[in-house]
């Protein structure tokens, strides 16, 4: 139990019916792979429309916790609640629809090479059967609002690290998903480029999707971390909400080369 | 519901393997329509050879001798009886003298020798001939034991050794089809699985963004599946093609053989496009979870 976070403390797991319990929510939750144990008693709840960070070393388990919010890895004891469901009782058959309500982005992107960026956010409308009159208005108002409609012809190998990371962030809103998932989506970006993509979530945070991210760099965490946990060794270290909120105007790049903090920073280019 | 774009979609992709592994997809459905080709030829055989085998089995039959200087009327009496045993189809006298006549036709130049019996030595009989469903030893047996109790009756003649050797290679060759089928069968799953195993590989990454965006798992199998069945189509016209050229070809030399009707062939046909749903399915089992391995 992660008794000594205040965060835990914040949202009582045992409590309250399951609408009230937050839009995601992990009760003493264990996760092992075939042998690996990646988690141990993880509790948390994430409030709807919240800005969650997740931090911790290389190996530390936030993919994992991510996993389970998508419901691609099951809980090998407690219980992971996502709007609603209970990752335990779910039927495969309502896991797809599940997902349609989950953005995923990832720090490799993961588009799909020979197609272009209109038909990769595209095609995640396609394949979960919306009318094609509906896919072009929906991927015409997602390509602009990432600023990538006029390169809506060019292939992802014709575009720079952020912006393939802006359509696949593209792709993750089609759908129009009341969860946005990243992990660690600005790890291949250097600096300037990972700002960009952080303004882009806090934008889509403010549209009222919440928005739940994996990152190394302590940057983005000291500059914008509205909420912060902190995994390590697959258990919470720390749950931390901030009193006064981030300034989400903030420069990165500001506080990047801010003398005396650069010691503890881990280099941003992964 | 299919959209029309979710189906056109899933058209596009059906043939998607064809477009990208045209080599692969050839040899597979070359190896598969030789493959089938054997089962069809096979299939073939079995059936002319069954009907030969049917044709052969009109051959039984059963005598049954009556012992001799039985009265007239004791001989005629018993014509109903025995036409209604059940098996029984047809029922024919024949008296002492058709059956000289018989054995003396028989034995050609060395009739003379009969001339010197002074009597008729040959006893009244009946002929049996049997309806198809008592063409086999069993049913002959019951008629005998039935009929072998009769105190009119003398002696009972059947070939069993003969029925016996048709009962057994009837029965070796039905049991050598088999096993030749299901090997054909299981290589010919075996191949399109193996092709379709190529195509999904090939495709891992849209199918993990498919499950990540919520596309259901019958969705995403579509595709291959469909592919799987227009391999097997494709191989099964091709199968049924060559036969069809082969007989045509024969047709001279092989009279009389029993081809496959148009209404057949279209079976076989769909029968093969089941093998390549099977092929598919089967290399598909590990991917019909909804994991994306994110
Ligand atoms: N598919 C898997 N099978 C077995 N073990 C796994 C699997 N995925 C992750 N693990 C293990 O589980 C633990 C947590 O992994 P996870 O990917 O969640 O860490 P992470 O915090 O995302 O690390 P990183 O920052 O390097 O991405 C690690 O020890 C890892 O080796
Ligand atoms: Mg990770």
């Amino acid at each position: 139990m992660s008794t000594t976070s205040p965060g835990a403390r914040e949202h009582d797991l045992n409590a309250g019916p399951l609408e009230e319990r937050g839009i995601i929510a992990f009760r003493h939750v264990d996760l092992v792979y075939k042998d690996q144990a990646a988690l141990k008693d993880v509790s948390f709840t994430v409030a709807n429309g919240e800005f969650l960070c997740l931090t911790g070393p290389s190996g530390a388990g936030k993919s994992s916790v991510l996993r389970l919010i998508a419901m691609d890895a099951f809980p090998t004891r407690g219980q992971v609640i996502v709007r609603g469901m209970l990752a335990t009782k779910m039927s495969r058959r309502r896991i797809p629809r599940l997902r349609r309500e989950i953005g995923f982005v990832f720090q490799d992107f993961r588009l799909l090479e020979d197609r272009n960026v209109y038909e990769n956010v595209a095609f995640a409308q396609l394949v979960v059967g919306v009318p094609s009159h509906q896919i072009v208005r929906n991927v015409m108002r997602v390509l602009t609002n990432v600023g990538l409609w006029d390169k809506r012809h060019r292939l992802p190998r014709q575009l720079s690290g952020g912006e393939q990371q802006r359509v696949a962030i593209a792709r993750a809103m089609v759908n129009s998903p009341k969860i946005l998932l990243a992990d660690e989506p600005t790890g291949n970006l250097d600096p300037v480029t990972a700002q960009e993509i952080i303004d882009l979530l806090f934008r889509i945070n403010d549209a009222g999707t919440c928005v739940v991210f994996s990152t190394h760099d302590h940057g983005i965490v000291k500059t914008f971390g509205q909420r912060v946990i902190v995994v390590q060794g697959g258990r919470i270290a720390s749950d931390v909400k901030r009193r006064v909120p981030v300034d989400r105007n903030a420069s990165l790049a500001d506080r990047m080369y801010r003398p005396g903090e650069t010691a503890t920073r881990e280099p941003v280019h992964a | 519901m299919l959209r029309n774009a979710q189906a056109a979609y899933l058209v596009r992709e059906s043939f998607a393997g064809f477009r990208r592994r045209k080599l692969t997809t050839g040899v597979t459905i070359l190896i598969m329509g030789s493959a089938l080709l054997v089962l069809a030829v096979l299939t073939l055989v079995t059936l002319n050879l069954g009907g030969m085998l049917e044709q052969a089995r009109v051959g039984i039959d059963m005598r049954v001798f009556l012992a001799e200087g039985l009265p007239d009327d004791r001989v005629a009496a018993l014509q109903p009886q025995l036409v209604v045993i059940p098996g029984v189809a047809q029922v024919t006298y024949i008296s002492p003298e058709t059956a000289l006549h018989e054995f003396r036709a028989s034995l050609g130049d060395d009739a003379e020798l009969l001339e010197l019996l002074d009597q008729n030595p040959l006893p009244p009989s009946y002929h049996l001939t049997l309806r198809p469903e008592a063409r086999n030893l069993d049913a002959v047996q019951a008629v005998a034991r039935e009929v072998g109790v009769w105190p009119e009756v003398e002696e009972i003649v059947f070939h069993q050794e003969w029925i016996d050797a048709l009962e057994t290679w009837t029965f070796r060759f039905q049991m050598a089809s088999l096993l030749v089928g299901l090997v054909v069968f299981v290589a010919a799953v075996f191949v399109i699985s193996n092709t379709v195993k190529l195509t999904m590989a090939a495709s891992a990454r849209v199918i993990q963004i498919q499950k990540l965006v919520g596309a259901t798992n019958a969705f995403i199998r579509t595709p291959y599946l469909c592919e799987g069945m227009i391999q097997g189509l494709l191989a099964g016209a091709l199968a049924m093609g060559v036969l069809l050229v082969a007989g045509r070809l024969l047709d001279g030399q092989l009279g009389g053989i029993v081809f496959f009707t148009p209404a057949q062939v279209g079976g076989f046909v769909v029968f093969c496009m089941l093998l390549g749903l099977v092929g598919s399915w089967a290399a598909m089992r590990k991917y019909l979870t909804l994991r994306s391995e994110i």
